[in-house]
């Protein structure tokens, strides 16, 4: 095979990534056709001229739960705009495509007739449809508290009962901020609340959300990613990195809920803070060894909090406790009162790095 | 960090999503947090998922795991959720026959209260590190009383991981929480680690917090507890004030006041922090904190922190923030760190 078809090959190669590339970041580059319908439609200026909402939304009064979305069409709008200033339909222009796409799924996923709603509020909208009065409104829905004006449904916040109006949650991409209220320390509380509802935490929090702090691989990502909102609150936040050694010691066995000791050991290593064997400084006192109760201060210490001693002497480190713990060694039993495990002596990790079995 | 959502239309029942971090500086590698596909019965009688994702539920504390989870849902109001897979490991480190399985069967009863049960075996390189059982129950008793509460119980070291109980009561304006915490460090430790073998000396926390809507725009907020580590007895205390200075909210100032007092282990702080919009696309906010531990240990006799930021929402699409953050550290005389943002959001609703 001569180079002038391998040439080729690789051009129509280069050519195809390159398309794809272009493709791919199209959007970030800007290279797009220009978009149709993203101009808010201006309901507020329509009221102001005394139009009622009725006079567009026909049908709107004996709406459903289920049907068409009573948008008016273009010769809705040519009743009064008897001359457009062009071809087009007017919804390719008026109307922006976001807060039609936002009707949509609540007509999908949202059980609720206009029927009935109407009458009672006298045909006045507005009530519910607050954001029409506003002048670039993000979305038309009413807000959850328009309804809970009308209808109390305690026993469904009883029951924690969202599917009687939201038939799928998560399909209709909305936060009903108004009725699940994170109040009080929510962070610490939200461990045992999440326990029996994990439904209820997933119907506006996604995978990821859950991750963010709690996931191994990079913890701690929303107070890493939104430090330009401080009244977001947080474990980590602030100079926790100075005080972390007293809020540790404070609520033994709080770190280890969420970190493993790796994640203390690879930081301390980074940071050159504690790990016997490094050139860094020890956090230890003089008296460490030999002072207090039980082989001293360390093995108080060690008993009340050994997620702090784990994180850096977990590991290979663990070798240090062995020299002098092993069964007959100088440190003696290393057991507190009542210790009892299923684990084989002689068999298992770590029992057996002490109970060396006899030949 | 590269954020992926996918839905389909089409198929409502199917969706994906991906959480990844790219990555700072020559030592921090980028790693993947959630990589995740689900299908779920749009009718709610069950979901399956796949991929990198976090198992919580029940008693079981957050697990990191690359595997599979199923949950099925009954009309009359059982649920059953079982999961398998291996645990995540950070910066992609190596994992020989490690592997965690458990599951949780709940049941909901007469709309006000749901029991569950779960179980959890957890493996490093093929040697048990964990295997617990866990309750938790979650009551109704008043529409505007909320209790919770859950408990773990260790089968290879057998006693009490750890339990946690919550008790609210909240009106229009006020709310107050009773809550305590039992934790047994040792047990909270992989069973593999040499650690975990030292005893049982669990620590006891209980206390309140109260939160005041003392006016419309002041949020009052305190918390007070005490802790009992061994033989020692100990407590602490939060005070938190916060004023929105525009009913958006998105203007604020807030105070913060702790202290700590469990011996050893004592430390004071005080912490400001403010926002206010500039314009409608350009936001500042400042937060300064200072802490001062009773036993410095030759790591400073205060720790001030400080931080300044600016936020530019350019366009719907682009959203830019910048700070700059001073901080005097226990390792640390002084450090000066910038820090940046640019996120861009493709398409979907905001």
């Amino acid at each position: 095979m001569g180079w002038a078809p391998m040439t080729r090959s690789l051009l129509r190669l280069v050519i195809v990534v390159a398309c794809l590339g272009l493709a791919a970041c199209a959007g970030l580059l800007g290279i797009k056709p220009k978009t149709v319908g993203m101009q808010p439609f201006v309901h507020r200026a329509h009221l102001l001229n005394g139009v009622s909402c009725l006079d567009c939304h026909s049908g709107i009064a004996a709406a459903g739960d289920v049907g068409p979305l009573h948008l008016p069409t273009a010769a809705t709008c040519m009743k009064c705009h008897e001359k457009p200033h062009d071809t087009h339909d007017c919804k390719e222009c008026h109307g922006s495509a976001h807060t039609r796409e936002r009707a949509e799924l609540a007509r999908t996923n949202l059980r609720f007739e206009h029927r009935g709603h109407v009458l009672a509020a006298n045909g006045e909208c507005v009530r519910c449809h607050v954001a029409a009065g506003d002048s670039h409104p993000e979305s038309l829905l009413p807000p959850m508290g328009a309804c809970l004006s009308c209808h109390q449904h305690e026993k469904q916040f009883a029951g924690r009962d969202c599917e009687g109006c939201h038939v799928d949650l998560p399909a209709e991409r909305i936060r009903p901020e108004s009725h699940v209220v994170h109040d009080g320390d929510f962070v610490r509380e939200h461990g045992v609340r999440a326990a029996s509802a994990r439904d209820l935490c997933s119907s506006c929090h996604s995978e990821r959300f859950c991750s963010g702090c709690h996931g191994v691989t990079t913890p701690g990502l929303p107070a890493r990613l939104a430090f330009d909102k401080p009244a977001l609150g947080g474990l980590h936040r602030a100079g926790f990195k100075s005080r972390h050694k007293e809020e540790a010691r404070g609520q033994p066995g709080l770190c280890a809920t969420c970190h493993s000791e790796d994640s203390c050991r690879a930081c301390h290593s980074r940071e050159n803070v504690g790990a016997t064997g490094m050139p860094g400084r020890s956090p230890h006192p003089r008296t460490w060894l030999t002072a207090g109760r039980g082989g001293g201060d360390h093995g108080t210490q060690a008993r009340i909090d050994p997620g702090s001693c784990a994180s850096c002497h977990g590991g290979a480190g663990e070798q240090l406790c062995v020299g002098c713990h092993k069964v007959g060694g100088v440190g003696g039993n290393i057991h507190g009162p009542g210790f009892s495990s299923i684990k084989s002596k002689t068999r298992d990790v770590p029992c057996r790095l002490c109970h060396v079995p006899t030949r | 960090m590269l954020v992926m959502q996918g839905e389909d239309r089409s198929k409502p029942w199917l969706s994906a999503e991906a959480l990844a971090w790219l990555g700072t500086g020559a030592d921090r590698t980028g790693d993947v947090l959630t990589l995740v596909v689900r299908a779920r019965d749009v009718e709610g009688r069950g979901e399956a998922r796949a991929g990198r994702f976090l198992v919580a539920t029940g008693a079981i504390r957050p697990l990191h795991i690359d595997g599979a989870s199923g949950l099925a849902r009954t009309p009359w109001g059982t649920s059953l959720e079982a999961f398998g897979g291996v645990p995540v490991v950070a910066r992609f480190g190596e994992r020989d026959y490690d592997w965690a399985v458990g599951g949780r069967v709940a049941q909901r009863m007469a709309e006000r209260s749901t029991l569950g049960f779960a179980y959890l075996q957890r493996r490093e390189r093929g040697r048990l590190s964990g295997e617990e059982v866990g309750g938790d129950l979650a009551i109704v008793p008043l529409h505007n009383i909320d209790v919770a509460t859950r408990a773990a119980y260790d089968l290879v070291s057998p006693g009490l991981t750890d339990a946690l109980a919550s008790v609210a009561l909240r009106t229009t304006d006020w709310r107050v929480e009773l809550f305590g915490t039992r934790r047994s460090p040792s047990r909270l430790l992989p069973a593999t680690s040499l650690f975990s073998v030292l005893g049982d000396v669990p620590s006891t926390r209980a206390g309140t917090t109260v939160r005041w809507l003392a006016a419309p725009r002041l949020d009052l907020l305190a918390t007070a507890a005490t802790t009992i580590i061994d033989d020692r007895v100990g407590g602490d205390g939060t005070l938190r004030a916060t004023l929105r200075t525009n009913d958006e909210g998105t203007a604020s100032v807030g105070l913060e006041l702790r202290r700590q007092a469990v011996p050893g282990a004592e430390w004071s702080g005080i912490r400001g922090i403010g926002t206010a919009p500039l314009s409608t696309r350009l936001a500042v906010a400042a937060e300064v904190e200072v802490a001062r531990a009773d036993h410095p240990d030759g790591r400073g006799d205060v720790w001030p922190w400080a931080l300044v930021a600016l936020t530019w929402h350019a366009t719907p699409s682009w959203d830019f923030a910048g700070a700059a953050e001073g901080a005097a550290t226990a390792t640390v005389r002084s450090e000066l760190t910038a820090l940046l943002r640019a996120s861009y959001a493709w398409g979907g609703p905001r």
